[in-house]
């Protein structure tokens, strides 16, 4: 999860965002040395007594300057269609799962075992415990077994929202009349938090997602659990 | 008159802006290439070890029986005797 000095990206917790992870850090590459470039020239510029009093073209750095730019964005695309395409595979996934996002607040629906269905909303600051995180923790986790593809279908029940938990690079929309798919495979075990991230009324920063990651054999006894009740 | 006595060498008068330019663009271009580098092998291929070094040895039942047993996952009884 996030904490107050966390400035890049979350620690991945699933392949695709170690993949996305890389890729950040060679656009960030890319950047910087934008950024020395241009801050180097403007500091050149600070500093300089000389004008050149005659100067009407430069037909030659403008060739620079044109070719040089499409030379970079080469180099950002290819690495971007690469993940792009890997992003899209269809890998058979061994359970589906289905999110309803609401106003204020997520369901979730395990379809595959009898029809487990629970809401899952916000713990508020007066039920908290000492090792609650505020404004992160819910009532009723969503709970994945780890290393197994889980395939998520989102979807909405009255405006737009957005399904998130950013340590597994998952960003969906859930859109009311849609039903959008992602898939997804956990590479650790843990609790993986997230929030909506579409504007959605007055409690919109107050519908977190928590993520429980557990060994496939303790969430088949979960789902048990969960049958009987 | 002397002429040897007092000869000074001709002052540079002219191309002094080509000249800055020139000693700019040439430490720009080190310098981005530094950076390039720093990011590339220490920044990037760092955070690529760290990965590789983590999953190397990481037993993901033993790190998730850790957590059962202290009782951070609602979804499973902390006080249940692993079948392990």
């Amino acid at each position: 999860m996030a904490t107050w000095k966390s400035l890049l990206l979350q620690d991945s917790a699933s392949p695709l965002m170690e993949q996305l992870s890389f890729f950040h850090d060679h656009t960030l590459l890319i950047l910087v040395i934008i950024t020395i470039l241009v801050g180097q020239m403007m500091m050149g510029l600070f500093f300089n007594k000389y004008t050149h009093r005659y100067l009407l073209e430069g037909q030659l750095i403008e060739l620079i300057w044109t070719i040089l730019p499409a030379i970079t964005l080469i180099f950002i695309a290819l690495p971007s269609l690469r993940l792009i395409y890997i992003l899209d595979e269809t890998i058979n996934p061994l359970i589906s799962i289905k999110t309803i996002g609401h106003q204020w607040y997520w369901s979730y629906e395990y379809s595959d075992f009898k029809n487990i269905e629970f809401d899952s909303y916000l713990i508020p600051q007066t039920d908290m415990k000492n090792s609650s995180f505020r404004l992160l923790d819910v009532d009723n986790r969503m709970t994945i077994p780890y290393l197994s593809q889980v395939r998520m279908l989102i979807s909405a029940a009255d405006v737009i929202h957005s399904w998130t938990i950013p340590s597994l690079g998952v960003k969906v929309d859930a859109t009311p009349g849609r039903l959008n798919q992602v898939s997804f495979t956990s590479n650790r075990t843990g609790l993986m938090f997230g929030q909506c991230s579409e504007i959605c009324g007055a409690n919109h920063s107050f519908m977190p997602i928590v993520v429980e990651s557990i060994s496939p054999k303790y969430f088949i006894k979960w789902i048990s659990t969960m049958i009987e009740i | 008159m002397s002429e040897e006595a007092g000869k000074i060498p001709k002052p540079l008068m002219r191309g002094m802006l080509h000249s800055q330019i020139k000693r700019n663009l040439i430490i720009t271009g080190i310098n981005c290439i530094l950076a390039g580098c720093y990011m590339k092998f220490i920044f990037g291929n760092g955070r690529k070890a760290k990965y590789a070094e983590f999953y190397k040895n990481y037993d993901i039942d033993k790190e998730f029986e850790r957590m059962r047993v202290k009782g951070l996952f609602d979804s499973c009884d902390p006080l249940e005797e692993s079948d392990d």
